[in-house]
């Protein structure tokens, strides 16, 4: 197996991979988007703002690993934190709503307007 | 875009990624979600594979290609499964897999901490929600999925908006990827410098060589048996850890912000227990359930 630290690339293939892990991102994250509009259910629309936020910390990972600067995988820690306090707030938020209507439905509360 | 992959085939096979992910979704009646996960599953991994051929035989990393199809299937079937629990395990399986993606770019700490604040304790809450709040099958009612989660809303419109920022998102990238300029290795050896203690020898560097993985940056080929800084007086000092480099980028850079996050944590907890404990007035069902419980306890 050929690690790109073993084969000697020319200049464009250097850059190769740091466009894999781009896509993968990318792809990713639209999936996540997709999800969140398509779906009805209140705690999968939860669970598509995470898969989002995985794919904007795949490009983190793989930015700070090409610039060698570390600043960007500390921010992928302070993203898994905010991750953690959103997910405690919203699933609240979703047991509250879910005792009101027994349902989890997003189309329940189509009536709130702000 | 033209020096990393052919625009006319991208586009074409994200089109043909569009139409599987749209065939993926729940609906009711017809249900050609295999169909439309095979193909869409086909298109990721067809684009990926033609980034690989791309250069020329120098494959990036085999466990590249196992992890990233691997988490963009399961991200498909979290964003597909018609059972909320099944959508949760499957989202586990892909922050494995980008721990994976992680570990490949030498990112151990992110990697290890993802799993275990991720698939340890933030997703093991989001299967305690569902548990709590699905009901149970019961025997009068055979169909057990509710019906917000076997139909999906718009799935058309939304997977050709979505794909359509794919396609945009993605052309960016690759036109601005080659004109970046990647980092300098040499910066390495001065964070070693500046940090106590001294490394002795060059376990890190063979441990991750003997992976298979890149214990150099992106791009930059291997210095093989060249000691990474000799200026420490006769000790050679190889890599300092990936553990050791997170930690003086969080202290020396962003201590204010490590005190926001647990002002944030903590707001977060007070918010989650004030909303959870908010009294909601029972149905006639529950309070007759209650008040039999206290009757037999």
């Amino acid at each position: 197996m050929t690690t790109l630290a073993q084969a000697n690339l020319p200049a464009v293939m250097h850059q190769l991979t740091l466009a894999h892990y781009l896509f993968v991102s990318a792809a990713m994250f639209v999936l996540g988007l997709i999800g969140f509009v398509t779906r009805r259910n209140l705690i999968i629309m939860f669970l598509c703002t995470e898969l989002m936020f995985q794919a904007a910390g795949i490009a983190l990972v793989a930015f700070s690993r090409f610039h060698l600067n570390h600043t960007g995988e500390a921010f992928v820690i302070f993203v898994i934190t905010v991750a953690a306090a959103e997910a405690a707030m919203g699933l609240a938020l979703v047991v509250l709503l879910f005792r009101r209507r027994e349902s989890l439905s997003a189309e329940e509360w189509a009536e709130m307007k702000g | 875009m033209d020096q990393v992959i052919s625009p006319i085939g991208f586009y074409l096979l994200l089109a043909l990624g569009a139409v599987g992910v749209c065939l993926a979704l729940p609906r009711k009646g017809v249900n050609p979600q295999p169909i439309g996960a095979v193909v869409a599953a086909a298109a990721a991994g067809l684009v990926i594979l033609l980034l690989g051929l791309r250069a020329q035989g120098h494959l990036p990393n085999l466990w590249f290609y196992v992890f990233s199809l691997i988490a963009l299937g399961a991200s498909l079937r979290v964003i597909s499964h018609p059972r909320p629990v099944y959508a949760a395990l499957y989202f586990i399986l892909t922050i494995l897999s980008t721990s994976g993606l992680f570990v490949i770019l030498a990112a151990e700490f992110v990697a290890f901490a993802l799993v275990i604040v991720y698939a340890g304790a933030i997703l093991i809450t989001y299967l305690f929600v569902i548990m709590l709040a699905t009901q149970a099958p019961s025997e009068t009612q055979v169909e057990a999925r509710a019906d917000y989660d076997a139909v999906s809303r718009e799935p058309v419109a939304a997977t050709v908006v979505g794909f359509i920022l794919l396609a945009a998102l993605t052309t960016m990238v690759f036109r601005g990827v080659p004109t970046l300029a990647p980092g300098d290795p040499s910066a390495i050896p001065d964070i070693a410098a500046r940090l106590p203690g001294r490394y002795s020898g060059q376990g890190l560097e063979r441990v991750l060589e003997d992976r298979g993985m890149t214990a150099h940056p992106i791009g930059q080929p291997a210095q093989t048996g060249a000691p990474l800084d000799d200026a420490g007086g006769g000790a050679t000092r190889p890599y300092p850890g990936n553990v050791e480099q997170v930690a003086f980028a969080f202290l020396a850079g962003h201590a204010g912000a490590i005190e926001l996050s647990g002002v944030i944590l903590l707001m977060a907890m007070l918010g989650a227990v004030v909303l959870a404990r908010k009294q909601v007035e029972m149905g006639e069902e529950a309070k007759r359930a209650a008040t039999l419980s206290e009757g037999g306890g």
